[in-house]
């Protein structure tokens, strides 16, 4: 156990991305004590780099129900927590080739199955809401898509959290878990701003990192299942559509553009790494999103060139599971290591989609309060967040 | 919005302590360089700032100027002699130099003035470079004129 | 990297860690792509050179305004930066007029806490005025140009001896939010907001933050709307038009 006088416990969140931001928003709200700590800005890992989609859940209705279900609950609630933080404008899915009108029925069914409303579009209709798609479209389907500001977003997490008494610092690296008789007590750590090493002790340390969890577990002598999935996106200038326009097929590479202020960000792409910090951008993957975005938006063609990168997924699978990536589930895991491992005072949670964040945060505080003892329960659902300048409060 | 809560009954940790302890500490601001010198600075910076120089150094000039010529009108007080020996001085090539670089000051000024003016009230707010050299090609004609007239008037 | 061949550029890059530490400059040598950016390379000698060193980022594609720099003196966001758009050495340092928190980084909480409450970033879309409108939503959003990046507070001359000034960045942002209104804004507060010393009328007309706008916000055109803005409001009130606000520069 940590120092320190009072009753109220302490948790150290490792890892600052919406993760680790929504999970210390709910703890601080259940009267728990918690320092995060982000070894840079918040949201810099895979968080801040996505296309800024909060899922309707459609592209996972036929394959992957249980995150269908998951996003399309978290879509509608974070419209209510964090009002004014999206660009409510759906999205549709579209359908060009024959084989893309052959997963119509299933896509339909799925949605329906899972609880995400649909729509039904002929193509004149699709193309007076969106002038800019490929005019050879053979049907959409209207989905409740919408578009978030990666960054900005999750940062409303942040900034309630701060405000109700959590510390979240940022830039501060950790180094080493303290781990002895097979319990783990907090952490080793550099803070950058001062370039001095300290030690903080924690009651539980939760393992927030997504694709480097493995790196983290590996410091308290656990394996978790993680694959770190990259994938490219590419942003052309030019806001081509107001809605998210995906493509209605099984998952596949380039089948997404979502419109990103006076930008579009054409993703994405999939593949498997070992180092989350090495990622790459491979030219031919750039230059599948023009070909496969195209074929969405025709004038993805002539946009010019803004930004390319890569993010990597947090994927949960075992090493041998998939060869792409695209194979595993987007869920989400909470794993408590005193139960998998025997390793006392240590949760991972991992995998999931940004969508999500607030729904995995009360899974992994749920568990994190019953190894404390505290039957205090989630109040994120109810709660309206604080507009993200408030993370900035002196 | 949610409201903010009481502090937690725990202390924090130490090494949390520490941390908050250590950015608490001074940090400098990011300066280009310190003070007033930045307003002179043109590396890395566009036609704008230059307008903006060129008005803090002939603003500045100006009120030097004031302050010049208030000396020079106190002369009249030492009477005749005295003003005729400071009319010798004034006609001198450096002193008529000074004359068009005070010229030079009223015309920069003004007209950078009346970019600003006119910007300000809605005119061509998207093409104020060009605004800018206009004006100074119009005030560098003037003060090629007056230059001229200046050296080359009655003595 | 996006291609094979490699160069090495050599990057000066700003350092300071609080406490003990003055400021000072370090020289890497970054082996990367022709297409390499300014974040990539900071990135390479944060992998592969000093894993102290502070940096900020998180979209990588100058959506969130979090990756600005100074490179060669110039505010750029670092993200789109290309290595290959200078020659020579690469310095880099943090923006200017912000508290440094650790090399490269500043701290953006003065300037978040210059602009005016409430701070709503959504609006109306206003691309693609012919597309048509789904029946059950209102129009099209989307967000505001702005990425409060800070580059235009940086590039601007007066706030570089003047902290209280409100800057460019907060001032287009009232002006946005006057042209186009949403809800709860109150139109009075905010004018009452900017007519102050350290608002409006600070600026001095020098056009740098509009040059340094990744985002096509154009600070100082909105900056002029809402002078002219405020002095027919003071006119219509009756008050006295102060000598400049009618434009006439006093030094």
């Amino acid at each position: 156990m940590s120092e320190g006088a009072g009753t109220a416990p302490h948790v150290l969140i490792v890892g600052g991305g919406g993760t680790g931001g929504a999970l210390a928003h709910d703890l601080a709200l259940r009267g728990v004590r918690v320092t995060l700590v982000e070894r840079g800005e918040f949201t810099s890992g895979t968080t801040g780099r996505h296309h800024g989609l909060l899922h309707s859940g459609a592209r996972y209705a036929v394959n992957d129900e249980e995150s269908a279900i998951e996003c399309i609950e978290e879509n509608m609630l974070l419209r209510r927590i964090a009002p004014g933080s999206f660009e409510e404008n759906d999205g549709l899915f579209v359908g060009i080739t024959d084989e893309d009108m052959a997963y119509l029925p299933s896509f339909l069914e799925g949605c329906e199955r899972t609880g995400i409303p649909t729509q039904v579009l002929k193509p004149d209709e699709a193309l007076r809401l969106e002038p800019n798609l490929n005019p050879d479209l053979k049907v959409a389907v209207r989905v409740p898509d919408a578009t978030m500001d990666a960054m900005r977003m999750p940062l409303r997490f942040f900034a309630t959290a701060r405000a109700n008494g959590a510390d979240l610092l940022n830039w501060v690296d950790v180094l080493d878990l303290d781990l002895g008789g097979g319990v783990i007590s907090g952490a080793h750590v550099r803070d950058l701003i001062t370039g001095k090493q300290t030690r903080i002790g924690a009651d539980i340390v939760v393992n927030a990192t997504g694709p480097w969890s493995e790196q983290v577990a590996r410091m308290a002598g656990v394996d978790v299942p993680i694959r770190p999935s990259p994938g490219v996106m590419l942003a052309v200038r030019g806001r081509l559509t107001n809605m998210v326009i995906n493509r209605l097929h099984a998952s596949g590479d380039g089948d997404i553009i979502v419109p990103q202020r006076a930008l579009s960000v054409i993703g994405t792409s999939s593949w498997v790494v070992s180092d989350p910090d090495d990622l790459g951008v491979p030219a031919d993957h750039v230059q599948r999103m023009v070909d496969e975005g195209s074929i969405l938006v025709p004038a993805v063609l002539q946009a010019p060139f803004r930004a390319a990168w890569s993010a990597a997924r947090p994927l949960i699978g075992s090493r041998d599971d998939a060869d792409s990536g695209r194979e595993l589930s987007r869920t989400f895991k909470t794993i408590d290591h005193a139960v998998d491992d025997r390793v006392e005072g240590f949760v991972t949670i991992t995998g999931g989609k940004g969508t999500t964040l607030r729904g995995m945060a009360e899974v992994c505080a749920d568990a994190v309060c019953r190894k404390l003892g505290i039957d205090t329960p989630c109040a994120t659902r109810e709660t309206v967040l604080l507009p993200h300048t408030a993370a900035y409060a002196a | 919005m949610s409201e903010t809560r009481a502090p937690l009954d725990r202390e924090r940790d130490p090494g949390v302590e520490e941390i908050l302890r250590g950015r608490r500490q001074r940090a400098p601001v990011s300066r280009k360089l310190p003070g007033p010198i930045a307003w002179f600075d043109l590396r890395s910076r566009s036609t704008g700032h230059l307008a903006f120089s060129l008005n803090r150094v002939t603003g500045l000039g100006l009120v030097a100027y004031l302050y010049l010529h208030l000396a020079v009108l106190s002369q009249l007080l030492g009477g005749e002699d005295a003003w005729n020996g400071f009319l010798e001085v004034a006609t001198t090539p450096l002193f008529l130099g000074l004359d068009v670089l005070l010229v030079f000051g009223l015309l920069a000024h003004g007209l950078n003035g009346t970019r600003v003016a006119l910007v300000g009230s809605g005119f061509v707010p998207n093409r104020q470079k060009a605004l800018f050299w206009s004006l100074m090609a119009f005030g560098a004609i003037v003060l090629i004129y007056s230059a001229l007239h200046i050296f080359g008037g009655e003595a | 990297m996006t291609t094979e061949t490699t160069s090495t550029r050599r990057l000066r890059v700003h350092r300071f860690k609080r406490g003990d530490d003055t400021p000072h400059m370090e020289e890497f040598d970054v082996p990367l792509g022709e297409d390499a950016t300014v974040l990539e390379a900071l990135r390479w000698i944060q992998l592969h050179g000093d894993p102290s060193l502070g940096l900020r980022h998180s979209c990588f594609h100058a959506s969130c305004g979090t990756c600005g720099v100074r490179v060669n003196g110039r505010e750029r966001l670092a993200c789109v930066t290309k290595l290959a758009d200078f020659s020579g050495t690469i310095t880099v340092d943090p923006i200017a007029n912000l508290p440094v928190l650790l090399d490269v980084v500043v701290d953006m909480t003065t300037f978040v806490a210059h602009y005016p409450d409430p701070h709503p970033i959504v609006r109306e879309s206003g691309f693609l005025p012919e597309a048509a409108v789904a029946d059950d939503l209102d129009g099209h959003e989307r967000y505001e140009d702005c990425i409060e990046c800070g580059l235009c507070l940086s590039a601007c001359p007066v706030a570089a001896t003047d902290d209280s000034y409100v800057g460019p960045a907060a001032l287009a942002y009232a002006q946005r939010l006057l042209e186009e209104p949403r809800d709860d804004v109150d139109r009075d507060a905010l004018l009452d907001w900017a007519d102050q010393d350290a608002g409006a009328w600070r600026c001095h007309a020098a056009f740098e933050c509009t040059e340094a706008c990744p985002s096509d916000v154009r600070p100082a055109q909105r900056i002029m709307s809402l002078r002219k803005e405020l002095r027919h409001r003071r006119r219509e009130q009756g008050r006295e038009v102060p000598e400049h606000a009618a434009g006439e520069e006093a030094t």
